[in-house]
């Protein structure tokens, strides 16, 4: 692939050249050079041709995927992430309960979207329990410790120390409400802005 | 100012968002995903396979791939560019699994004939002069198309029907951009060649 | 086998699986049993569904969407998966349902074994 591959004309230009000034008036080598004029004609009837194809294509009913693709993507999706991580949360007399990262994250998700100028990005989420001794059995003793990392963009130009405050304060009362364990740490990051 | 919706959806303007989203497994995102692009993926798939159920095949395998594959991906503002790469390359090994395969003609000029299906139609409503050249130089460009290397191809319609960088183009095929430009110069010139002998 | 008089071979793990099923959602704050790999499967056809499940297999366990049960000497463990309502409290909710069952299970004249609980989604009642 070195670079005088690149096609040239009769006359030594090359076809890249041509077609840079495309859309302008030919120069005065252009006007008198037979190789130019031909190569004109013949990238001029490209351009159109390619600008019809890109929107023929574009708006062309039968160049569509068949309509049930959509569902059968989200099927192999939905079946793959209900085998994502699960979280001890508590151990009581009774049994184990868990709770998938997943349920977790969608508390908060949704507990961001109640503070303007905040979008959701990622969300870890670890669960730290204090090592327990043989004897205990019940949930008293061992309360999970959740440490929260989740990552937002914010509008530009908000005050972010402020919303950040307010988001942290969100979440700390929602994953108790929601949840029934104490929202742990929260460390929130704004790694991007993005424009209103 | 900010019209947030009841429940976490996705913001139009921040695809970032929504890859982050669709990154910890939530499926809204992830459909909003599947929804923006699977059109796109068909029609760049379309064009390269010539194949409606390769094209759809393909389209498939990306997006279930990049579910599988997205908690893995760095930069969520580059989503759009590493499907492009996915579905490329996915189409580019078929094309090799097909040429291994088949007895396939690889002369341009034989293969100039051959591209008679899966030309677009018209759109409705055009004057039929106006249509007999339009279909013409549609169907001398697709025809062409076909004839082209398939890296050649594929640099072509990602440039010149999907808009995409050079930067990515390059990152795609795994070529500098100085080649692309160079790959994208003789594909022009080959079409345009082409075109001119279907006439 | 040796005594039909045993509970363990009156009540079988099928039962089970739907007395824990029934309770579940009449718990308040369970918005549904999630489905599983295997509800996906079932919309594949009766013949995915069929490689997977095995009512009464020989390990004396049954599976259904979000909830599986297995009978073990006369001890009868449940392993669910369900939604909750973000109105309430998950693990409130997931505590009573844990009681509820234990509680069904002790009136089968079987014992209860341990009932573990997924939250597998926590989201808002459909209108």
């Amino acid at each position: 692939m070195a670079l005088e591959d690149v096609p040239r004309l009769g006359c030594g230009r090359s076809i890249d050249e041509v077609w840079a000034g495309i859309d302008q008036p030919p120069t005065g080598h252009e006007e008198h050079c037979q190789y130019c004029q031909t190569a004109r004609t013949r990238l001029q009837r490209l351009q159109e041709a390619t600008v019809a194809l890109r929107e023929s294509d574009l708006h062309d009913p039968e160049l569509k995927p068949r309509p049930g693709l959509t569902r059968a993507i989200m099927d192999v999706a939905r079946a793959e992430v209900r085998r994502g991580n699960r979280l001890l949360v508590r151990t009581t007399d009774h049994g184990t309960i868990e709770i998938s990262e997943q349920a977790l994250d969608s508390l908060i998700r949704i507990a961001a979207t109640a503070i303007p100028g905040i979008h959701s990005r990622r969300c870890r989420i670890d669960i730290r329990t204090l090592p327990n001794s043989p004897h205990e059995t019940t949930s008293t003793a061992r309360a999970p410790r959740l440490v929260i990392n989740f990552r937002v963009a914010a509008a530009a130009g908000i005050d972010i120390p402020k919303t950040v405050d307010a988001l942290r304060q969100k979440i700390r009362t929602a994953i108790p409400a929601g949840i029934g364990i104490d929202a742990g740490t929260i460390n929130i990051t704004v790694e991007d802005l993005y424009d209103v | 100012m900010d019209d947030h919706g009841p429940g976490p959806e996705p913001d139009e303007g921040d695809e970032g968002s929504i890859v982050a989203r669709a990154q910890d497994g939530d499926l809204a995102a992830f459909e909003h995903l599947v929804i923006a692009y699977q059109d796109r993926i068909f029609r760049l798939a379309y064009r390269m396979l010539n194949d409606r159920l390769d094209a759809e095949d393909v389209v498939q395998e990306t997006l279930t791939s990049s579910w599988r594959s997205l908690p893995l991906l760095a930069d969520v503002n580059a989503f759009g560019a590493w499907l492009y790469r996915l579905a490329t390359n996915k189409c580019l090994d078929l094309l090799r699994r097909r040429s291994t395969h088949a007895e396939t003609s690889t002369d341009p000029d034989e293969l100039l004939g051959i591209g008679e299906h899966g030309f677009p139609q018209a759109p409705a409503g055009t004057d039929p002069a106006d249509q007999a050249q339009w279909s013409a130089q549609q169907e001398g460009l697709a025809a062409v198309l076909n004839t082209l290397p398939p890296a050649q191809r594929a640099c072509w319609l990602l440039r010149e029907i999907h808009g995409r960088s050079y930067t990515e183009i390059s990152d795609t095929l795994k070529i500098s951009p100085t080649t692309v430009r160079g790959m994208l110069a003789r594909a022009r010139h080959h079409i345009a060649e082409g075109m001119g002998q279907w006439r | 086998m040796s005594d039909p008089y045993l509970p363990g071979s009156l009540i079988n793990s099928q039962l089970i699986a739907s007395l824990a099923a029934r309770t579940a959602l009449e718990t308040p704050g369970v918005l549904r049993l999630e489905p599983t790999l295997e509800g996906f499967l079932a919309r594949l056809g009766p013949a995915a569904l069929r490689s997977l499940r095995h009512p009464g297999s020989q390990d004396g366990s049954y599976r259904h969407d979000g909830v599986t049960a297995t009978i073990n000497d006369g001890t009868a463990r449940v392993d669910l998966d369900i939604a909750t309502d973000i109105a309430y409290t998950a693990l409130t909710v997931a505590e009573a349902v844990q009681q509820r069952i234990h509680e069904n299970i002790s009136h089968t004249g079987l014992t209860p074994g341990r009932i573990h609980i997924h939250i597998l989604s926590i989201e808002p009642r459909p209108e």
